[in-house]
């Protein structure tokens, strides 16, 4: 090979592959605005968007798949929790969610919370094709939270499946938190009879309230 | 050595082997969150900030080394001075302000919060500010003698465009899909474009020096390897561009050119042994050559291999998001860009001392620790990634309870990390030594 065949190899090798680079580029960017659901990009998910960065929330969470790998991914997390529970968590993640790896309280202003709130909400409604994909198989395994712990100890799978496990006694409740909000929840644990008055479910009003709430949150956020 | 102004370089290595120390001190600090759930430094130095620093320190002190080895390499190339002397030291000292500003603005919680591009808006304009100093000063140098040699024509375009992706890595965009898609200019066209381009003239000119083989070889070569290499990582950051909002169409684009990246970096390694093996003449400089050829080989395997290992979007749905991608980032980083510069440190050094011979034997002892510890560090992390892949992924099992699956593989890489930071300790008292040494 001669040298100027070699330059020629190095100029349209650069040419062609930025020419078709930025013209995929340039269709990336008409096409993201509809992809990404920007007709519901407000100011308080502009204002989300700065929280999240501002507090470098990036380097321990990955979102869309990028940052730290310290913490959970949050590109879905507002499928499978809700505005009112990430609210809580924010502003005292200790409370309402002890792990042994811990999430530090970043002592955020309450407008900093619902602003963050917002911005992981529109996140949600991202077209990532499909990423995350579904797991392949489906299994109920542990997330360690309180309320779960509560579950198992009240013997709830006596009656109910969750996650394919369990009895067929009652409704099934892997994604109960989507038609139930917290409130109900509770009121069903402490008496099942105030929505069906000829429920055969046990009440469980002599928990205790912490566990109660555990538990309600553990359901609530069950999508 | 030729010219008394390549002795600018040697403040450049120094600040770069001090970062290249301190980087590897934040990370232990950062694998201990990892091994232990408890976390002392909690409200002190959480997750985020020693991240934010040891990677931050990662890129500095590579900037750092780069700008050193083009200020050794231009005048050689060029036959004659830096144009500036006085510049090329303000730019280093201004550069060093504004990374001690960042760093510990970090400790105080003054972030920008992107990944990689942490430092606040003025800091980056300050940067930039650096780098036209910088590109001045070296460009102005070539056109003293317009001596215009392929391997400084490939590093000044490589330099250009390490500033210029810059630019899309400074504005807040209101769409985090927008400011990732822009994100990857930088970061991607980065190690897979412009600092390809940057280390493959400095090896060129190095191993052109040390083997004695002929410039039209070797810059023949050199065309040809940063031509596959823009022509395959251009087209190639689609691979980052399959899940964060962006059509899909990038699946087959990203997919398709990406996986033809390792292809010219292999050419590198054939070309390094090649040249090694025709060298015409002796090689005393030992340390220097086991630093490029390792140089090449950890390329391949760290850029090359585990890069194509996760790069097809069938795999890269599994493993994006996880611990696959630290293993490869460690490796990359580590076997391209920190060997091209460990390579230089001991290429240079000698000469700017007026060393004729030194004491190679923890020069050489250094290589082998930092080599086969990072080896360990990529496997480790790469099964740690694996396991998360599979049970969060494929089983569906939630994010924490995984992580307590991986904590062996947590130990192993933190274990593995202190005979990494031996190695660097070796390197660092060797370094020392040279930069004292009298001839
Ligand atoms: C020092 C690391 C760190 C930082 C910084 C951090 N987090 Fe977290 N975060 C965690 C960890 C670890 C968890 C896992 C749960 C726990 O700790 O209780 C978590 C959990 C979460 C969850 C719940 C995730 C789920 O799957 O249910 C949300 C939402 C969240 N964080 C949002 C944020 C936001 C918003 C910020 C920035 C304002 C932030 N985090 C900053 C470490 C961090
Ligand atoms: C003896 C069987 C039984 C046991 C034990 C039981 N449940 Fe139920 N549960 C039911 C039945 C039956 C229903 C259907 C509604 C009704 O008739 O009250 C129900 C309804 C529910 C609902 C409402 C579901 C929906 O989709 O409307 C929730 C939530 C619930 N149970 C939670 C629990 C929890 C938590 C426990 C353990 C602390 C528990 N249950 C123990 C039988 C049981
Ligand atoms: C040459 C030096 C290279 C370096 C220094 C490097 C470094 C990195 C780093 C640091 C990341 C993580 C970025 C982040 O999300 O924070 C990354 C991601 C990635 N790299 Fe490389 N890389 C190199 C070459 C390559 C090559 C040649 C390929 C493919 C053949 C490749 C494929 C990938 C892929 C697919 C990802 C995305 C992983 C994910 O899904 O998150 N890399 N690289
Ligand atoms: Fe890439």
């Amino acid at each position: 090979m001669t040298l100027s065949r070699a330059k020629a190899i190095f100029i349209w090798g650069t040419v062609i592959s930025a020419a078709i680079f930025l013209y995929l580029s340039y269709d990336s960017l008409v096409q993201m605005p509809k992809r990404t659901q920007e007709e519901k990009l407000d100011s308080h998910v502009v204002a989300g968007k700065w929280v999240w960065q501002k507090y470098n929330c990036n380097d321990c969470h990955t979102i869309l798949g990028i940052g730290g790998y310290y913490a959970p991914d949050v590109t879905k997390v507002m499928s499978t929790r809700d505005g009112e529970w990430v609210t809580r968590f924010l502003k005292d993640p200790e409370k309402v969610w002890p792990n042994a790896r811990k999430m530090p309280n970043l002592h955020l202003q309450d407008q900093e919370v619902a602003d963050v709130v917002a911005f992981l909400t529109w996140v949600n409604g991202i077209n990532t094709n499909n990423w995350p994909p579904k797991p392949l198989v489906a299994t109920a395994v542990t997330s360690g939270s309180p309320g779960e712990t509560v579950y198992k100890a009240q013997g709830c799978s006596a009656c109910h499946l969750l996650n394919g496990v369990g009895g067929k006694v009652g409704p099934d409740l892997s994604r109960v938190g989507g038609k139930r909000d917290k409130a109900w929840i509770e009121a069903q644990l402490k008496n099942p009879k105030s929505h069906n008055p000829n429920s055969i479910m046990p009440s469980f009003s002599r928990l205790s309230q912490k566990d109660i709430d555990d538990l309600a949150d553990y359901l609530a956020g069950l999508r | 050595m030729k010219y008394e102004s390549q002795k600018i370089a040697m403040n450049y290595f120094m600040i770069a082997a001090v970062l290249f120390g301190l980087q590897i001190v934040f990370g232990l600090i950062t694998g201990a969150k990892y091994v232990w759930d408890f976390d002392p430094l909690i409200n002190i130095l959480p997750f985020n900030t020693s991240r934010a620093i040891h990677i931050n320190l990662l890129v500095v002190w590579l900037l750092f080394g780069f700008m050193g080895g083009t200020y050794y390499i231009v005048p050689e190339e060029a036959q004659t001075e830096i144009y500036s002397k006085k510049l090329a030291n303000f730019q280093l000292v201004l550069f060093a302000l504004i990374g001690v500003t960042a760093i510990v603005g970090y400790l105080l919680g003054w972030t920008w919060g992107m990944p990689f591009l942490e430092q606040p808006t003025v800091l980056k304009f300050g940067i930039v500010i650096v780098a036209l100093i910088f590109l001045f000063n070296i460009f102005m140098t070539m056109m003293k003698t317009k001596k215009w040699t392929v391997i400084q024509g490939v590093l000044l375009g490589g330099l250009v465009m390490l500033a210029g992706m810059f630019l899309f890595g400074i504005f807040f965009m209101k769409n985090l899909a927008d400011q990732y898609f822009w994100w990857w200019w930088v970061i991607h066209l980065w190690v897979e474009g412009a600092w390809e381009l940057v280390t493959g003239a400095i090896m060129a000119f190095m191993l052109m020096k040390l083997t004695g083989v002929d410039r039209e070889l070797v810059e023949k070569w050199l065309y040809v390897e940063v031509g596959l290499v823009l022509f395959t990582g251009i087209v190639g950051t689609g691979h980052h561009y399959y899940w964060i909002g962006t059509p899909n169409y990038w699946l087959w684009w990203g997919g398709i050119f990406s996986a033809f990246e390792p292809l010219p970096i292999l050419f590198m390694v054939i070309d390094t042994l090649r040249v090694v093996r025709e060298r015409k003449t002796e090689i005393p400089n030992r340390v220097a050559l086991s630093w490029a050829v390792g140089c090449a080989v950890m390329h391949f395997f760290g850029a090359g291999v585990w890069g194509f290992a996760h790069t097809l979007p069938q795999i890269n749905q599994w493993t994006h998001g996880t611990q696959v991608t630290a293993s490869h980032g460690h490796f990359a980083f580590f076997g391209a860009y920190a060997m091209l510069n460990l390579t230089m440190f001991y290429f240079a050094m000698p000469q700017l001392r007026g060393l004729t011979t030194f004491n190679q034997s923890l020069g050489v002892k250094s290589f082998w620790f930092m080599c086969s510890f990072m080896g360990l560090i990529a496997l480790s992390l790469g099964i740690a990634g694996i396991v998360q892949a599979y049970f969060q992924r494929v089983l569906g099992m939630d994010y924490l309870t995984t992580q307590e699956y991986m904590k062996l593989w947590y130990a192993v890489f933190w274990v593995s990390a202190w005979g990494f930071a031996a190695g660097v300790v070796m390197f660092l008292m060797d370094f020392y030594r040279l930069a004292r040494a009298r001839s």
